[in-house]
């Protein structure tokens, strides 16, 4: 089917088409505009920006930690009363129906969830399989495993070490690699209890920098798009910019991502000896331009902090509210699950100000990602009305009076002028992402793209605006107009499928066999296991 | 081969299934209990939503206790594979599953390889049992015998208790045996941990221990490994909460998923005639039951004969054995894929389920 989305603001970065015009869909594909061809379906966009679908590249959506949180909170998330029965189980009040329909609805149509364990490949992707409308992926999690801590040990040849990261990769159906609090969840296994960037752990002699470059050298090497995803040491620590900006040295001139760096935005400034690091780390981040990073920014409210960073989540389990969590030694990382409420005092309002600052200060929208590390810093729910305060100065300055002075005093926040402006959320949201990722087919609006497309009409009120999208097309599927839910099915997981080293293979059947009484295919699956069409999209390594 | 009845009637499964579709959609409270796979269970939650049904695993309350350890309190634990590698000392606590009896044999003969532990001459882990030497407890390796813990006639919680209090150094008015050498086991080890499930453990229990465990990691680590008293159930539990944001006992009654682990407790429903429909499903041969009341009953189950007392019977295969299957393992922690043993053209539990929600009738698309 011919379709036409007439009459909108283009912004696309990535063609430089900036204006009004007109947008062709063929199928499931954005195609030039036919000569003298006629539209079978013409969407009137007068008064709207077209922009592609956008992308979240951290947003723990699914997998065990999640589920746990779920399981956990039953109370926090209620569910209400019955929709029109058009989409299923999304009236839940925290199911995976109802997350790929609420991001939907703001235009979002690609998600990744960036911690997977290894061995939860297949709950994870069972999960991802029924959060309808939008495509997936996942980032498998390494770094604090056995397998991987004694090849290093023992100076395995970065060869082996490429090997075991690519059957990594495939067998878990991963789009990348993520490395949380590298070594540290080992050492808490033997009842260490704070891990930083140069210690090590024991029983193997291996340092956390050492884990963090051996990845990220093995995952450049393989030509995996995406580079090695990194959640640094001693996240949410006063002086915790130390260890970022350590790792971000660490880069050494090759690609590395910083996740939600918001949470080592943090000196130890002022009598509370807790101040924003925000201004030097954006400078870092500035001047360093092989290192990419995502905000992890925090809203106010009640949320919960789903993450593999175990021995971080069980020293914040005091700070549980309500007062419950639940920490999980796992085969490498494990996780911990911590109910926790950001309040407007001077803890949060200085987390809340120092995201904004990362957001405001790096200079470059192509190395700078949006997200709240959902649910971490706040449901991806409060997207529309972040996207508000990144794109009016007057909106921070509204909220800044209700928050606490005395944070605000340690915060050059009320200070920037910056506004994002439209094209600069379309990279932020959608073309950096997809090149952060190695998505040629999306992120963009050039002929031959997949047919990812949100329209948004113009309001005063961008929250309104960017919450409530006029129309959603996912593959040239017409999937929301006016913010409802018009359409539902099911996208894919998007994953790498480099071939596993037979060598690789038999020593693994040995390790597990020997480790763990029991034989290899007791961790990997066939895609048949999904039940459904077409689980999963595959996406090419660089060559 | 027959696979399908409605009553004691021969029929084509399409048609028991519009029967049974028929019986659902007249039903003033159905209700579900399971004892299926993943995708047995994903089929029968996205029906439960559409005839406005409760469900709850067929063996429920074991399988609820373990949930709400988490709902109510949350919990550490630990992976199985972890707990094979790592622990220098296992407690059994109470009595465990037949199930995981094999498990705790193994974790007898072999030690630890991971952080070396000095497991002194004996080169064994140190495995105690807390409880009484009534229990059927796990035959170890070698004709070793665990520690036993207990408070004379104590129940498990008392028991528990007890240990907690006494290894914080209160007095206790009833001492456990052997607690000197569970003190000095503690005391060595790098990381002890308790074997649990809900079978047979109440759910104070459960709290208990977790008091203990948490009251150790104070100073050193220690964790719980969770084996649960049904695979099938808390493979089910894990799905209903991603599906509905909550475990099992949740229910449709208003179009919208409630957990309520009281009200929607299935047996329970039934035996106080709330109930007016029960969808049993369940891939093993189930012994037929005596009817107690008007409530009609559809079974779902690997039989070749219809279930006495059954409106509807349709023959199921069972997961794993009669076709693929994605299970719950208690020996990774995980979900699990597992091929079919003795594959045979009996239908999956979702199959059947699925067929049946065709034809009840609505406007959504079903969602598994
Ligand atoms: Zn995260």
């Amino acid at each position: 089917m011919l379709t036409k989305i007439a009459g909108g603001d283009i912004i696309d970065p990535v063609n430089g088409r900036l204006g009004k015009g007109d947008l062709w869909i063929s199928d499931d594909k954005i195609v030039a505009a036919p000569a003298g061809g006629a539209a079978e379906r013409t969407i009137d966009a007068a008064g709207c920006i077209v922009m592609a679908g956008a992308i979240d590249i951290h947003s723990h959506i699914g997998g065990g930690n999640v589920n746990t949180a779920r399981l956990l909170l039953p109370e926090q998330h209620a569910a209400h009363q019955a929709r029109p029965a058009t989409t299923p189980l999304s009236n839940a009040g925290w199911s995976t129906f109802q997350t790929g329909c609420l991001y939907a609805r703001m235009g979002f149509t690609t998600v990744v969830e960036p911690a997977m364990s290894p061995g939860a490949a297949l709950h994870t992707h069972l999960e991802l399989a029924d959060i309808p409308i939008i495509d997936k992926a996942t980032l498998a999690i390494l770094g604090n495993d056995d397998f991987l801590l004694s090849m290093i040990r023992d100076d395995a040849s970065s060869q082996m070490i490429e090997d075991y990261v690519a059957w990594t990769v495939a067998s878990t159906r991963a789009l990348g690699v993520k490395v949380i609090n590298a070594g540290a969840a080992a050492a808490f296994k033997e009842n260490v209890r704070t891990f930083s960037l140069d210690d090590v752990v024991p029983s193997y002699g291996v340092s956390s920098r050492k884990i963090v470059k051996t990845l990220q050298a093995a995952v450049d090497s393989l030509g995996v798009p995406h580079p090695l995803h990194v959640h640094c040491n001693n996240l949410g620590s006063p002086g915790s910019a130390d260890t970022a900006a350590a790792t971000i040295a660490a880069a050494e001139g090759l690609p590395l991502h910083l996740a939600h760096l918001q949470f080592y935005g943090y000196g130890t400034e002022g009598k509370r000896r807790f101040s924003s690091a925000a201004a030097r780390l954006a400078e870092l981040v500035n001047a360093t331009p092989e290192v990419t990073i995502d905000i992890g920014q925090v809203m106010f409210g009640q949320t919960v902090t789903v993450s593999s960073d175990v021995m971080r989540q069980f020293s914040a389990r005091g700070s549980a509210q309500p007062k419950k969590s639940v920490i999980h030694d796992g085969d490498g990382n494990g996780g911990g699950i911590v109910p926790y409420s950001y309040g407007k005092d001077f803890y949060g309002t200085m987390q809340w100000a120092i995201g904004l600052e990362l957001f405001l200060l790096i200079d470059d929208p192509w190395r700078v990602f949006f997200t709240t590390d959902h649910p971490n810093g706040a449901p991806f729910t409060v997207y529309p009305a972040l996207f508000e305060l990144l794109m009016t100065r007057e909106a921070r300055t509204e909220m800044i009076a209700g928050l606490s002075p005395s944070a605000m005093a340690l915060s050059t926040l009320a200070a920037i002028d910056r506004e994002y402006t439209f094209e600069e959320i379309a990279i932020m949201t959608r073309a950096a992402p997809a090149r952060l990722l190695g998505l040629t087919d999306r992120g963009h609006l050039g002929a031959g793209a997949t047919a990812d497309i949100a329209v948004y009409r113009r309001d005063q009120n961008i929250a309104k605006m960017l919450g409530q999208a006029a129309y959603v097309f996912k593959d040239g599927d017409l999937v929301v107009q006016d913010g409802e839910i018009t359409h539902y099915r099911w996208g894919k997981a998007l994953r790498l499928n480099p071939s596993p080293d037979k060598a690789m293979l038999r020593r693994l059947e040995d390790y597990h066999q020997q480790r763990y009484g029991l034989s290899l295919d007791w961790f990997d699956f066939p895609d048949t296991a999904i039940a459904r069409e077409q689980p999963f999209g595959e996406v090419a390594c660089r060559t | 081969m027959a696979v399908a009845w409605i009553g004691n009637r021969e029929t084509l499964v399409e048609r028991a299934a519009a029967h049974a579709a028929a019986l659902l959609g007249s039903s003033r409270c159905p209700v579900f209990s399971l004892d299926t796979d993943i995708h047995g269970t994903r089929a029968a939650i996205a029906l439960a939503e559409r005839v406005g049904a409760a469900y709850d695993h067929a063996d429920g309350a074991a399988v609820s206790r373990e949930a709400a350890l988490f709902t109510d309190k949350g919990a550490m634990t630990v992976a199985p594979g972890e707990a094979r590698r790592r622990a220098d000392v296992v407690v059994v606590v109470g009595e465990l599953p037949q199930i995981h009896h094999q498990f705790v044999g193994e974790l007898s003969a072999t030690v630890p390889d991971l952080s070396t532990p000095d497991l002194s001459a004996r080169n064994q882990r140190e495995i105690f049992l807390i409880g009484s030497n009534e229990m059927s407890a796990p035959r170890l390796s070698n004709g070793r015998i665990a520690t036993i813990l207990s408070c004379g006639e104590a129940s498990l919680g008392a028991t528990l208790a007890a240990l907690r209090a006494q290894w914080r150094g209160r007095q206790t008015s009833r001492p456990v045996s052997n607690f000197d050498d569970f003190a000095k086991a503690l005391e060595a080890a790098h990381f002890p941990v308790f074997l649990f499930s809900g079978d047979a453990t109440e759910g104070l229990a459960l709290e208990m221990l977790q008091g203990l465990v948490t009251d150790l990691n104070r100073k050193s680590r220690a964790s719980g490994l969770h084996l649960s008293a049904s695979e099938n159930g808390w493979g089910s539990a894990l799905a209903s909460t991603w599906m509905t944001g909550f475990p099992l006992r949740t229910g449709f009654a208003r179009g919208f998923p409630e957990f309520d682990p009281w009200r929607n407790d299935v047996a329970r429903m039934i035996a106080a005639g709330e109930a007016d429909l029960h969808l049993r499903i369940s891939s093993s041969i189930v012994q037929p039951q005596k009817k107690r009341n008007r409530m009609a009953l559809i079974a779902l189950a690997k039989t070749h004969e219809p279930v006495a007392g059954a409106a509807v019977t349709i023959a199921i295969g069972e997961a794993g054995v009669d076709h693929q299957a994605v299970v719950y393992s208690s020996r990774t922690g995980s979900l699990r894929s597992v091929d079919a043993r003795a594959a045979s053209e009996l239908p999956s539990a979702a199959t059947v389920i699925r067929l049946v929600a065709s034809h009840v009738s609505a406007e959504a698309a079903l969602p598994c």
